[in-house]
């Protein structure tokens, strides 16, 4: 492909012509390849004064849910009746399945990973230091990418746990809390290059006293 | 030049949370209005904007402040997540909302009397280009409108609406300087 092309891609996907197809293509290609996000940028740049044309609107406080999010509190209540709460049939269905096939040996800690609107759902459980972290619904990563996993643990910046080979990953990892966040993000074969999440979090959770 | 934004996004990578409270406070009503245009429903928008600024969170350390402002990186982070869901819709090109919010994609920007530096330049370049296709790529970047969108809602064919458009992106580029 030759570079001119290469600019106009960049431009049709900034300026957010492209179809998912396409759009998904660009940004495999703007993770995997540093020219191709240059451009990118330049042109977000190039085009950022028609962003005078979104007018404000009035945006709800939703800072307690994002941080409730980002920088959970230990549980205080049972997992189980937290998971009821929490909503849908389907979330404590998985999660009454996810007890009952893991008794015994008891967990120390458990964390349901999950992004609203999305059906897509890692259980995680620590059981003598060892993390376990299995997608129980959803959708794989398609070919092209994987599904990476991260800890953020209080205010720290997210330390990958590495690539989720297949649907289930093992890990020996001490000195786990309650109020550790596990995530999981989209990223390029090979996971993130930097250490630092590239792809979208696509599901996400607190550990809590099992 | 003076980028508050940007400085509340550099405190933010450090993981400090006093900041990306305020870095909320001082955005969020931007990003609603761009989730908004794009989304159109405030619903679906309130979900992007929690996850846009978990985003913000995560990578703030990416942002440098030596390639653009602040708010120009959040906008960017918001319109892709808008636009990203609008695709994953599986009605996207037949939501009539989303025709009613394209179909005024005259900036409200070009009403007021003063225009900032950048989005004059870019608005003289539009200019330059035939009014039905500056019209169309403005409906593509406000509202989030793709090549088949455009040229349904043009009724011309998709190849031709492609063809228009990237001669348009050549000559703005060429206008805009690198």
């Amino acid at each position: 492909m030759t570079d001119p092309d290469d600019d106009l891609i960049a431009a049709e996907y900034v300026m957010g012509l492209l179809d998912l197809e396409g759009r998904t293509a660009a940004q495999t290609r703007l993770r995997n390849d540093p020219r191709f996000a240059a451009r990118v940028a330049s042109w977000e740049q190039r085009l950022s004064g028609l962003n005078d044309a979104y007018d404000d609107a009035p945006a709800p406080n939703l800072m307690p849910q994002i941080e409730a999010r980002l920088f959970p509190k230990p549980a205080k209540r049972h997992w189980l009746n937290r998971a009821l709460t929490w909503g849908s049939a389907a979330t404590a269905a998985v999660a009454v399945m996810a007890y009952l096939a893991l008794t015994p040996p008891t967990p120390d800690l458990i964390a349901t990973l999950s992004s609203q609107g999305s059906p897509l759902l890692y259980e995680a459980v620590v059981t003598n230091n060892r993390l376990t972290v299995t997608r129980v619904a959803g959708a794989a990563a398609d070919p092209a990418t994987v599904h990476e996993l991260w800890i953020i643990a209080g205010d720290n910046p997210p330390v990958s746990l590495g690539v989720i080979p297949g649907d289930s990953t093992t890990l020996s990892l001490p000195g786990l809390a309650p109020g550790a966040v596990l995530a999981v993000s989209v990223e390029q074969p090979g996971g993130s290059p930097d250490g630092i999440p590239h792809g979208p979090i696509i599901a996400l959770g607190p550990l809590t006293d099992a | 030049m003076d980028d508050p934004i940007a400085d509340l996004i550099a405190t933010t990578a450090t993981g400090d949370r006093a900041a990306f409270r305020q870095l909320y406070s001082l955005s969020s009503s931007k990003l609603m209005g761009v989730l908004l245009r794009i989304l159109t429903n405030r619903s679906d928008s309130e979900d992007a904007l929690q996850e846009v600024y978990t985003r913000v969170w995560l990578k703030a350390a990416q942002f440098d402040a030596t390639k653009g402002r602040g708010m120009t990186w959040l906008i960017a982070m918001a319109r892709n997540l808008a636009i990203d869901r609008l695709r994953q819709r599986p009605d996207h090109v037949n939501d009539d909302a989303a025709m009613d919010a394209a179909a005024d994609p005259t900036p409200r920007a070009e009403t007021r009397l003063i225009a900032t530096g950048e989005a004059r330049r870019i608005n003289d370049c539009f200019d330059t280009l035939e009014p039905d296709r500056a019209a169309a790529l403005r409906g593509a970047y406000i509202a989030g409108l793709s090549y088949t969108d455009l040229a349904a809602r043009h009724g011309v064919p998709l190849n031709t609406m492609r063809t228009w458009l990237r001669r348009s992106l050549a000559r703005l580029k060429e206008c805009m300087g690198p």
